[in-house]
């Protein structure tokens, strides 16, 4: 009996330690950053023709400790209409987010600042803040729940004026209606520029 | 070497045995009622199939002498309380057995191996009894310990909810699950054991820092849970339940069954739950849904002086988290704290949604048991599969994918021989090791938080006990451990780093338990425990929720107390492993209508990691606080007190109490999340028989939790938000420590729970927050956006066969 279970136990420790068959650390493969928006570019047409004015902001590292970089100072015209088309890139993974955004038009939704007086079309100063939801802006493009997306908006500057331009992107997968504010979802963008009408 | 070492080790105790043929066997044993876990006298033992027997005396106890087998079956009974045959060899433990009053559907037990699983008896040690445990058993494992005096949650909603010991947590306790020490990623606060309390039947916690029996790393204690080992020579037997919980129309199945043979016994069990969502008194929670399922076989192969067990397990979780709980940038969490109705909030559903975590744990023990004469050996090997997927709100296709998808595959091994007297001296010395595996599973399209690892981990141990005076005991214990893994993960920029670590360390305990007279004992005990930092300590990096985080070795900061992103190694930036020293004292007093334990402790702790505040980062997402971690020496101290009064034979009192305080000593700052001051009282009336039912309970609590006073300062994310504006560094001058919102106010719960059987049902009726209260726990992490959860009903039957 004795026998029988030095055996056994010592079989079981034997069978156990080759168990322990370990492997080796596996490397991480590269996974494609897919949420950051690292480039935001505005650009602003004028109606008519004539040379577009651009607003550019950068965050190389995506969600990392470096800062966020607004580049310029957007420099329009007095009394002109312009077309505002908004463009996002991820250029780590070098992707379009602009895109994925126009895709899934029913979940996001663009929110505009300013300070007032800067346009006479859109008046006012915005369309962010909980109750700011039906203040003016002049939105180009909807979603198939024809609610606004605003890749593309239009503006009329004002004769002058300097100020602040802000944006915010909301990603609002079943929130966004014809009531859903700025203040509602989680932000994808939220970025100011100074701005001057001349 | 190692494999010879281990070798000599294991043959060792097999040369030191005799054969005995002579009638001289003695078996000794205790008899406690299982109701109360009081001693039971005068119940009788006898050796099946022969006229030898005995009756115990007024203290429980009782010897049968002039033995001559090696291996009997015992009868144990008495009148009014539930008879129990137990297979026995003398080479076993003493056994302690649980006799059960007819009235009650529990059955008798009988428990072997409980001075084995107690480590060291000069440890303060706090358990639930089988009723208590019975009785919360459906619930989540961290609501189970919450009930153990010294063991308080940290939550993160009501679906996670992790064990903390005297204000300690995560890596810094241990959770003996079944013998095997619990693998899991337990780095996180979000992150809690995949345990399922109804598959078990015990559990106990040791608070002392150096419980030198189960590993390193234990600065705060040891939690063990344990399944009872199936018995032998018993009839197919089992039982199924249900519950129905008000809140959240949660519904919970379970089953077990049992079956003991001569030489082979088993039991198999499962369990199903599914939870909708919560309801706080003036608001639903949504999102906080969920679904798990659990199942265990355990089966026990017997020989003379031989015991094999086996144990399977299999536990998976979904579970969801509240909506309105995870932001954007810091201008979201204003709006989501300042909601007096959590953002987003719906009508109820079953639906989980994200963010959300799937989350499964299997585990496969093979554990062997040699009894000797006056000694034991024990050999065990587990493997344990972990993965844990947590999904957030993110962009499109994404939302199918897991930003966090880990899989942790570990193996331990375990050899312990308790050796004969030596000198006066008895123990056990053993050896450990532990391989883990920690990957990524590619397909997350976010870069790793935390790297890919393995990890070895080796440790020996010898814990000796001597009586220096009959009324006194000294115990003294040591353990060596070394730790060696190897790194691999992505930076920022997706380049690979790579690092190997080793640390090796002693930790070691003395203590004291002496009986200063009959139901009066004192014990200290002291003691040292370390861990290195682990892997995510050193290397997280990057969003979660709603912070960013950086580890240890993750950031570089200038002059101007600016952060940029790095990987470091030791040289660059020393960490030293985490050293506690502990010094936790008991007085436990006892008789017939009064007992009470006083724990006290102070655990002072050198090379504390935590995270702390290091500012605001502006992102293409707006602004974010940004949290490094750091390493400090903290000093926590506190007492537990538990006592119960038997006013009469229907009427008692229990009375709870537990205090915490800490502080970081080096920075002269506050911690967060430190447990607040609790008081706890119930009344409990018991009658044996009424109206054809029986073990009818009824009883009422009260438990009073205080404001924590002892909380960092508070900065308001508005006040983020306008120093940000302003372009000024509100941590520049002041990193010191800091809470967007101060602690909530104290609040007081009643809950009333009612017991009863009839025939082989039992019934059982709970409500917890009674009066409906709207409250919000410091130690929840949902505290800044939603009120606790209100009143809930629960209704459970169970039927025994």
């Amino acid at each position: 009996m004795k026998k029988f279970n030095y055996l056994f136990l010592s079989a079981l420790f034997v069978s156990s330690l080759s168990l322990m068959s370990c492997e080796d650390t596996e490397t991480p493969e590269a996974e494609n950053e897919e949420e950051v928006i690292t480039d935001v570019t505005l650009t602003f047409t004028p109606e008519g023709g004539g040379a577009a004015v651009v607003g550019f902001a950068e965050d190389a590292d995506g969600s990392g400790p470096g800062g966020l970089e607004v580049a310029n100072t957007i420099a329009l015209a007095a009394n002109t209409t312009y077309e505002l088309e908004i463009d996002l890139y991820n250029s780590i993974e070098e992707e379009s987010i602009s895109e994925e955004v126009a895709a899934e038009d029913e979940e996001h939704m663009f929110f505009f600042g300013f300070t007032e007086g800067l346009f006479t079309d859109p008046a006012g100063d915005g369309n962010i803040g909980a109750d700011a939801r039906g203040d003016a802006l002049n939105y180009l493009d909807s979603d198939a729940n024809n609610q606004p997306t605003g890749l593309l908006t239009e503006w009329t500057t004002a004769a002058s004026g300097n100020g602040t331009f802000r944006v915010v992107l909301k990603h609002q997968p079943d929130i966004k209606s014809e009531n859903s504010s700025s203040v509602d979802g989680s932000t994808d963008l939220n970025i100011s520029w100074d701005i001057t009408v001349n | 070497m190692l494999k010879q070492i281990l070798l000599i080790l294991l043959l060792f105790p097999f040369g030191v045995s005799a054969q005995n043929d002579n009638c001289d066997r003695v078996i000794s044993g205790t008899i406690y009622n299982l109701s109360t876990d009081e001693p039971l006298p005068f119940s009788t033992v006898q050796v099946q199939g022969t006229s030898k027997g005995v009756v115990s005396d007024e203290n429980g106890k009782f010897i049968l002498k002039g033995l001559c087998e090696e291996e009997f079956d015992l009868i144990f009974s008495h009148v009014g309380y539930k008879k129990l045959v137990h297979h026995h060899d003398v080479h076993h433990e003493l056994p302690t057995i649980y006799m059960a009053p007819n009235e009650v559907t529990l059955e008798s037990v009988v428990v072997e191996a409980e001075r084995t699983t107690g480590d060291l008896s000069t440890s303060a040690v706090g358990k639930l009894s089988a009723k208590e445990y019975e009785r919360e058993s459906s619930r989540s494992f961290g609501d189970v310990v919450k009930n153990i005096s010294g063991v308080t949650v940290l939550q993160t909603g009501q679906n996670v909810v992790k064990p903390v010991i005297h204000g300690l947590h995560s890596s810094r306790i241990l959770i003996i699950n079944n013998g095997v020490q619990h693998q899991y990623q337990n780095w996180g606060a979000d992150h809690a054991p995949e345990i399922d309390p109804s598959l078990y039947d015990q559990i106990k916690v040791i608070k002392g820092a150096s419980t030198v029996r189960y590993g390193a790393g234990a600065l705060g204690g040891v939690l063990l849970i344990d399944a009872d080992q199936p018995e032998l020579l018993q009839d197919w037997n089992g039982k199924v339940g249900t519950d129905f919980s008000t809140n959240g129309r949660a519904f919970n199945t379970e089953a077990k069954l049992e079956k003991g043979y001569k030489n082979f016994a088993f039991t198999g069990q499962a369990s199903y739950l599914k939870q909708g969502d919560l309801t706080a008194p003036n608001y639903q929670l949504t999102n906080t849904g969920k679904e798990e399922l659990s199942a265990s076989l355990a089966a026990r192969y017997h020989r003379k002086a031989f015991d094999l067990n086996l144990y399977l397990s299999h536990f998976e979780q979904e579970l969801g988290i509240l909506k309105a709980s995870v932001n954007g940038n810091l201008e979201d969490l204003a709006n989501a704290m300042e909601s007096e109705v959590p953002p987003e909030t719906k009508p109820f559903s079953y639906e989980i949604n994200n963010p959300r975590q799937v989350i499964s744990h299997n585990m496969a023990k093979l554990h062997g048991t040699w009894h000797g004469e006056d000694q034991k050996v024990e050999l065990q090997y587990a493997y344990q599969q972990n993965n844990r997927k947590e999904y957030d709100v993110r962009r499109g296709t994404n939302n199918e994918v897991p930003s966090i998808d880990l899989s942790l595959t570990s193996q331990t091994l375990n050899l312990d021989w308790k050796h004969p007297e030596i000198f006066n001296f008895l123990g056990s010395a053993g050896f450990q090791s532990i391989y883990r595996n920690n990957r990524n599973i590619f397909g997350t399209n976010t870069i790793q938080f935390v790297p890919n690892y393995t990890s070895y981990e080796f440790g020996a141990y010898l814990i000796e006990s001597t009586e220096l005076t009959p009324s006194t005991e000294l115990e003294i214990g040591g353990r060596f451990d070394y730790f060696y893994s190897d790194i691999i993960g992505r930076d920022n920029s997706n380049d690979l780093y790579f690092n190997e670590l080793n640390y090796s360390s002693f930790s070691a305990t003395a203590g004291i338990k002496k009986q200063i007279q009959k139901g009066r004992i004192f014990r200290v005990n002291v003691g040292n425990a370390w861990r290195p930092a682990n892997v995510s300590d050193f290397y997280r990096s990057g969003k979660h929720q709603s912070v960013i985080e950086y580890g240890l070795w993750r950031y570089v900061r200038d002059s101007d107390n600016n952060f940029d992103d790095a990987v470091l190694s030791n040289e660059e930036r020393y960490v030293g492993i985490e050293q506690a020293f502990k010094i936790v004292s008991g007085y436990e007093l006892k008789n017939d209508r009064f007992s009470a334990e006083l724990t006290a402790y102070v655990n002072y702790i050198q090379n504390y990691i935590y995270s702390k505040p290091g500012g605001i980062v502006n992102t293409v997402r707006g602004a974010f606080p940004l949290f490094i971690y750091q390493q400090t020496d903290a000093l926590f101290a506190g007492a537990d007190i538990s006592s119960k009064i038997q006013h009469s034979k229907q009427f008692s009192s229990v009375i709870r109490a537990n205090y915490v305080w800490a502080k970081d000593i080096t920075n002269d700052d506050l911690f967060v999340d430190i447990p607040p001051a609790h008081l706890g009282y119930g009344i409990n009336y018991t009658i044996p028989n009424w109206a054809g039912l029986s073990g009818i309970e009824l009883g009422l609590q009260a438990n009073y939790y205080a404001e924590q006073f002892n909380a960092p300062r508070v900065i308001t994310v508005k006040e983020i938000l306008a120093a940000q504006e302003a372009d000024v560094n509100l941590f520049a001058e002041d990193d010191s420590n800091f809470d967007y919102l101060p602690a909530p106010d104290d609040y007081l719960l009643m809950s009333l729970n009612a017991a009863a059987d009839y025939k082989n049902f039992s019934f059982m009726a709970k409500v917890d927050n009674l009066l409906n209260t709207a409250y919000r726990s410091y130690t929840n992490r949902m505290r800044y956006f939603a009120d606790e959860t209100g009143i809930n009903l629960s209704l459970s039957v169970k039927y025994k066969f």
